[in-house]
């Protein structure tokens, strides 16, 4: 049987983690057992590259030493690879506890699973009983449901332009889209990335549901200066109509749209089973009002009420 | 939690060095620390002994499990260079600072538990150094409605039940009920999932919908109930639920992205067919209505007419004062 990757990796990093001089390929290979048994040179080389790289994504710091004759050695040197000293009391180690589940997505989920286990290595001490009501009852979740979304960290993570084909909300057709990913952020419950459009020339923010296919990196750096602030959530409250910029009237009946009512500046009681209302007017409105049908009039301005009436026209005739 | 060679690796590394301190632990005490079933931890323990610096030498790590507590023979001889805990990788720190932070800024958290919260966050970054760089690249945040979570966590904590005013966008009403707190907990939105007295049985509410609250002297008597699977997503449709069929353009394709559905079907006008299930049909009157041109209700019948229907009211106002 195969010897499992996992033995493999271990192996590989005790041997450099325990190692004072650089070990060349070589010795490397006669200490562990899986790099004999690999078969062709070929085939111990891609497996010992990938292993390294698999190392360094777990956070080894691998130097890559050439000694006088010129040959190639490898080791992790104890001081770039130790933990500084960090002591967290048992209500912090609590606290950490609690956060690191909040990832529902598995690469993430481990890595603070990983790092929680590193921190009890590290004499962190257990939390206590989180059930005996002292702490917060509320339970938080990241959902990660969009399959965009680990390529895109990555490549958020080590600033690598990327191409993905991205459908507009109202685009029939998606479109393919050159860019240098700065950020990720999650809110109301999904993911958007902001960065650079290269095709555009300019700064976008994209909804991670809207990329269709794959995300692929590019060769490359970024061309494009990338801002101390990016400003995600503006962006996408805009879209989102939470930025009001003018005011409407509007009749409602007594009892109905109570989340008009919530952000209402002013409500008047008009007496006939109805209110009149001012209601803070920015983009998607009309959505909202067209949804309660016959419970809502717009009285001004005319061009939401324009807007509603058309919409209503389209359902009518259906 | 599924084990891949990666998370098992990053998870033995530490494990040596965690051992190392504590000779003859007991393997129920380790897997609790580690946040692992035992039969993990025990799996951990069958590959270590195959792990060393040479296994030519024999210099391999001696390390053995009666299935309660676990010896390490040799701590000296091998593996010594596990005697210090690892450095966190970029995505350790990420995925534990991005949590940590957004976690802080809940505004119905508990004020000792935020201040533990930010103080493990500063030694984190302070203890990652330059793998706390990339951190910045991700954010979350939750929203959670201040002073209706302070009184939800009030409840959960003293067992007491709640009235709620809450409206419903699918009937747009406000409704009173008495409702039984199980827990709290965000997903994009705040959410207290509820054993509701009025129709016994269990509900979930979401905080923003919450018009007036007020804790109830009553105690919270919830029947014992198996909580939730919240990886599975918040609406989850029952088999025997009612088939709705709706028809968008390109413009109304974002109703995929908000409605759970069965089927989603592309139409060559760059629109979908979409196919979802509902407890209640009527419900989707609003869709309908929002969706203007941008597509239209093919299934149930009583649908499609209820929102004609209501359309042509609405209508009827306007064209009476005269102004449509």
């Amino acid at each position: 049987m195969a010897i499992a990757k996992a033995e493999r990796l271990m192996n590989l990093a005790l041997c450099l983690l325990g190692t004072r001089r650089p070990l060349s390929k070589r010795e490397l290979r006669e200490s562990i057992e899986a790099y004999l048994e690999a078969g062709t040179d070929d085939s111990f080389n891609r497996m010992f590259e990938r292993d390294k790289d698999d190392l360094r994504e777990l956070g080894l710091v691998i130097e890559t030493v050439e000694n006088l004759d010129g040959e190639v050695g490898y080791l992790a040197r104890r001081d770039s690879n130790r933990l500084p000293a960090i002591t967290l009391d048992a209500e912090e180690a609590a606290a950490l506890g609690l956060a690191a589940k909040v990832w529902q997505q598995a690469r993430l989920a481990g890595a603070a699973s990983g790092a929680l286990q590193k921190l009890r290595a590290a004499g962190m001490p257990e939390a206590q009983d989180p059930l005996d009501g002292h702490h917060s009852a509320l339970e938080p979740r990241i959902p990660v449901h969009e399959t965009a979304f680990e390529p895109l960290m990555l490549a958020c993570r080590d600033r690598r332009p990327v191409v993905f084909d991205y459908r507009k909300a109202n685009a029939a057709r998606p479109e393919t889209r050159h860019v240098e990913p700065w950020t990720l952020e999650c809110w109301r419950g999904h993911w958007y990335l902001a960065g650079w459009d290269r095709g555009r020339g300019a700064e976008r923010v994209f909804r991670l549901s809207r990329i269709t296919g794959k995300v692929r990196s590019r060769a490359g750096s970024f061309t494009a200066e990338v801002p101390d602030v990016v400003t995600v959530r503006e962006t996408v409250e805009s879209w989102a109509g939470e930025t009001a910029t003018r005011s409407a009237l509007i009749k409602l009946r007594q009892g109905s749209g109570y989340p008009l009512r919530a952000r209402a500046t002013a409500v008047r009681d008009l007496g006939d089973g109805w209110d009149e209302l001012a209601v803070p007017y920015g983009h998607g409105l009309d959505a909202w009002l067209v949804e309660l049908g016959p419970e809502v009039v717009v009285l001004e301005p005319a061009d939401l009420r324009a807007d509603v009436v058309d919409r209503l026209r389209a359902v009518a005739k259906d | 939690m599924a084990t891949n060679a990666i998370d098992q690796t990053r998870r033995m590394l530490s494990l040596v060095t965690y051992l190392r301190e504590r000779p003859g632990a007991h393997v129920s005490d380790v897997a609790r620390a580690f946040g692992i079933t035992e039969d993990e931890l025990i799996s951990d323990l069958d590959v270590l002994p195959m792990c060393g610096t040479s296994f030519r030498g024999g210099d391999l790590l001696d390390i053995d499990t009666d299935g309660d507590r676990i010896w390490w023979r040799n701590p000296d001889a091998s593996g010594s260079s596990t005697a210090e805990p690892l450095r966190l990788a970029a995505d350790e720190a990420t995925a534990l600072l991005v949590a940590a932070r957004a976690v802080a800024t809940l505004p119905g958290l508990r004020e000792g538990d935020r201040q533990a919260l930010l103080r493990a966050t500063a030694k984190l970054e302070a203890a990652a150094g330059e793998a706390a760089g990339a951190s910045s690249r991700l954010s979350v945040i939750f929203e959670a409605e201040g002073g209706v979570f302070a009184d939800v966590d009030r409840a959960i904590a003293e067992r007491r039940r709640l009235w709620l005013r809450y409206y419903s966008p699918a009937r747009d009403e406000l409704t009173e009920r008495e409702v039984d707190p199980i827990r709290l907990f965000a997903v994009g939105h705040t959410y207290m999932e509820a054993w509701c007295r009025q129709s016994e049985a269990r509900r979930t509410f979401r905080l923003d919908r919450v018009a007036e609250i007020r804790l109830l002297d009553e105690p919270s008597v919830p029947p014992e109930i198996e909580l939730r699977d919240l990886s599975e997503g918040l609406v989850q449709p029952s088999a025997d639920d009612p088939e709705v069929v709706v028809e968008v353009g390109p413009g109304g394709r974002w109703v995929a992205e908000y409605y759970p559905h069965d089927s989603a079907e592309e139409l060559p006008d760059g629109g979908l067919r979409i196919t979802l299930r509902t407890p209640e049909p009527a419900s989707l009157r609003r869709l309908a209505l929002r969706l203007g041109r941008d597509g239209h209700i093919v299934s149930p019948p009583e649908l499609v007419v209820s929102a004609r229907e209501a359309a042509r009211e609405a209508l009827a106002a306007y064209e009476s004062a005269g102004q449509a």
